[in-house]
């Protein structure tokens, strides 16, 4: 199993594509920390942070009561985080840090997404289009293991991205911005209630939970690769979704109840870390069934056709 | 002669149609078993099946004793072969290519290797980008990753395909070592009929899914010659009608004449008495292509 993978591995890292997607990434963060540097960054830290935040909060409960329902929690939110400010001294970071950069970065969590998308499409589909397939499956190996393997890869690739991007945005942010004063407390809002985290712990979860939805997209890729054995229907679906997914969930739970079974409605796990769900019932153990399920529905399709299949090709 | 491959009533339909119908022969080991049918008679789904890339609809392949459905790893354990196309991975180098395969079966090692590489010959450009491999040395490569296990059957469609003389004047003599001195058993689909007359033991022909013949390639080729053809002096061509009795069909330079080996002597002295000059006179054997059209235009006629 470690061997075929070991192939799989090769194969992706034997072709020059792979090398111009991690050098998107970087250049990617690269630009970003340019541009926050330039624009963005403010050398001193507010003194009268205390008397501007408590303005705010009364403009804020002001224009809390002419709200909409559904906007009105965010901003609730929001002043509760910054009444905890004030009671609690922990003034808000305006100046930029190296973790408020690797915050912004995850970000770019979706362009490491997307090309995870684009290996996972074309795993299996592109062996069809080579030929290859035919002396791949010729070894006396099963097809559902040869499969696996290449699952495997395409999980591995997504980390490898992923910890691409986290590593070279702690490190250009390290450079550009410093680690700051130390103060590096990050406010969530749980339960009702607001709650201190150390911001790297808040960091690391918020990358692991925000790859779910590419790691969910990626299986589908995968899915469609090796069901159609057409790399670019798999990776236009996947990236259309990618970008329209949620969006077009969000208007749907508006109106329809049955919105939250739909996959975009749970892949997003951050939103019962930092707030509330998208659609009122939702628990975190609903968000995680729902991908389970969404999860292996993707699987038994690949499988299922993978190895029963006729190869003509 | 042990059995290296059984096929037993082996049928194939896809979507209703009877792509295979009923195929059954046996490939003993240490035999070139050539494998004979015009477009579309379903060489390429038996090998697929053989191989285990297409499923089987109902009847049994047994490899070396292995089922391919049922023990399918076993079976392809003792399978090496190309199917159509050598198709490599072009942005890999050769070598890389077989390191691909040998990290897929327990056991290979690198002196392997370079041996099967010298084996065939691509010493030189082992490490370079299989893109830039003529057919010919993609087609080495692609038996060299199939002798990489030593198997003990070998599955080769078209191996001859896009070669020229030399090349494949190479594979020929590989396939008569791998044969005769390691008893492999060789399976080979080809449309150069010639060439199978010259590689293989024996010659199954397929038309349409159904076995018609599986001969020696010796008894299918040599069978009963009995024409002849004595060249003649082109001005004495219009008066041989009139001097014998025989069956003969009239060419440029000569006659034609169908007679048994006894008669032959009869034939000239008959000519030769009545004022033909003769130059020569040479057997005609029938050609594999010759039996190959025979036998499978008999089925169609039969059909039609």
């Amino acid at each position: 199993m470690l061997n075929l993978i070991t192939n799989e591995w090769l194969k992706i890292f034997k072709r020059t594509g792979t090398y111009v997607m991690i050098g998107l990434i970087i250049i990617g963060v690269i630009g970003m920390g340019a541009i926050q540097k330039i624009y963005l960054d403010k050398d001193k830290q507010n003194d009268n942070w205390k008397t501007e935040l408590s303005a705010q909060v009364q403009n804020d409960e002001k224009s809390l009561k002419g709200m909409p329902k559904i906007a009105r929690s965010e901003i609730q939110q929001q002043i509760d985080i910054n009444k905890y400010r004030i009671d609690h001294n922990i003034p808000p970071q305006e100046k930029k840090t190296m973790y408020s950069f690797i915050n912004d970065s995850s970000e770019l969590i979706t362009f490491a997404g997307l090309f995870t998308i684009i290996i996972a499409a074309g795993i299996v589909a592109s062996e069809f289009g080579w030929g290859t397939i035919k002396l791949l499956l010729i070894r006396p190996i099963k097809r559902s293991k040869i499969l696996l393997s290449k699952y495997a890869t395409v999980i591995l690739f997504g980390v490898l991205m992923t910890a691409i991007l986290f590593v070279s945005s702690a490190l250009i942010g390290l450079i550009l911005f410093g680690t700051g004063n130390g103060s590096n407390i990050h406010l969530v809002y749980a339960n009702g209630h607001v709650v201190e985290q150390s911001m790297l712990w808040y960091l690391v979860k918020k990358f692991l939970l925000s790859s779910i939805d590419v790691l969910m997209l990626a299986t589908m890729a995968f899915m469609i690769s090796a069901v159609f054995r057409n790399s670019s229907l798999a990776i236009g679906i996947s990236i259309f979704l990618l970008v329209m997914g949620s969006n077009v969930t969000l208007l749907l739970s508006v109106k329809f109840d049955w919105a939250k079974y739909i996959l975009f409605a749970n892949t997003n796990l951050m939103q019962y870390v930092d707030g509330s769900p998208m659609i009122k019932g939702m628990t975190l153990g609903f968000s995680i069934t729902m991908l389970f399920i969404y999860f292996i529905i993707f699987h038994i399709l690949a499988f299922a056709v993978f190895t029963k299949r006729d190869v003509a090709a | 002669m042990k059995p290296a491959v059984e096929l037993k009533n082996v049928t194939k339909v896809i979507k209703g149609k009877k792509i295979i119908d009923n195929l059954s022969f046996t490939i003993n080991e240490g035999e070139v078993f050539g494998f004979l049918g015009p477009n579309g008679a379903g060489k390429t789904t038996t090998i697929r099946m053989i191989v285990g890339l297409m499923g089987i609809s109902s009847g049994e392949i047994i490899i070396c004793g292995n089922s391919i459905t049922k023990n399918h790893d076993q079976a392809l354990r003792n399978v090496g072969g190309i199917v159509e196309n050598p198709e490599m991975y072009k942005f890999l180098t050769g070598y890389q290519n077989l390191m691909q395969y040998a990290r897929m079966i327990k056991g290979i090692t690198k002196e392997k290797i370079d041996e099967v590489v010298k084996l065939v010959g691509l010493t030189d450009r082992i490490h370079d980008k299989v893109k830039t491999y003529s057919l010919g040395m993609r087609q080495r490569l692609g038996l060299a990753q199939s002798l990489l296990h030593d198997p003990k059957v070998m599955i080769l469609d078209e191996p001859t395909n896009g070669l020229d003389p030399a090349g494949i004047r190479e594979i020929r003599d590989h396939l008569r070592i791998l044969s005769k001195e390691r008893g492999m058993a060789v399976i080979v689909s080809s449309h150069l009929l010639s060439e199978m007359e010259m590689m293989c033991d024996r010659i199954a022909i397929i038309q349409k899914g159904k076995l018609i013949d599986v001969q020696q390639v010796h008894d299918f080729v040599a069978d009963d010659v009995n024409k002849y053809f004595i060249e003649i002096d082109s001005t004495n061509l219009n008066s041989v009608p009139n001097l014998t009795n025989i069956a003969f069909d009239l060419h440029e330079n000569g006659i034609e004449v169908e007679v048994e080996k006894e008669k032959v002597p009869d034939v000239i002295k008959h000519l030769v008495e009545n004022g033909v000059r003769i130059y020569g006179v040479k057997a005609v054997s029938k050609s594999l292509e010759d039996r190959f059209l025979e036998v499978t235009g008999k089925e169609e006629v039969a059909n039609a």
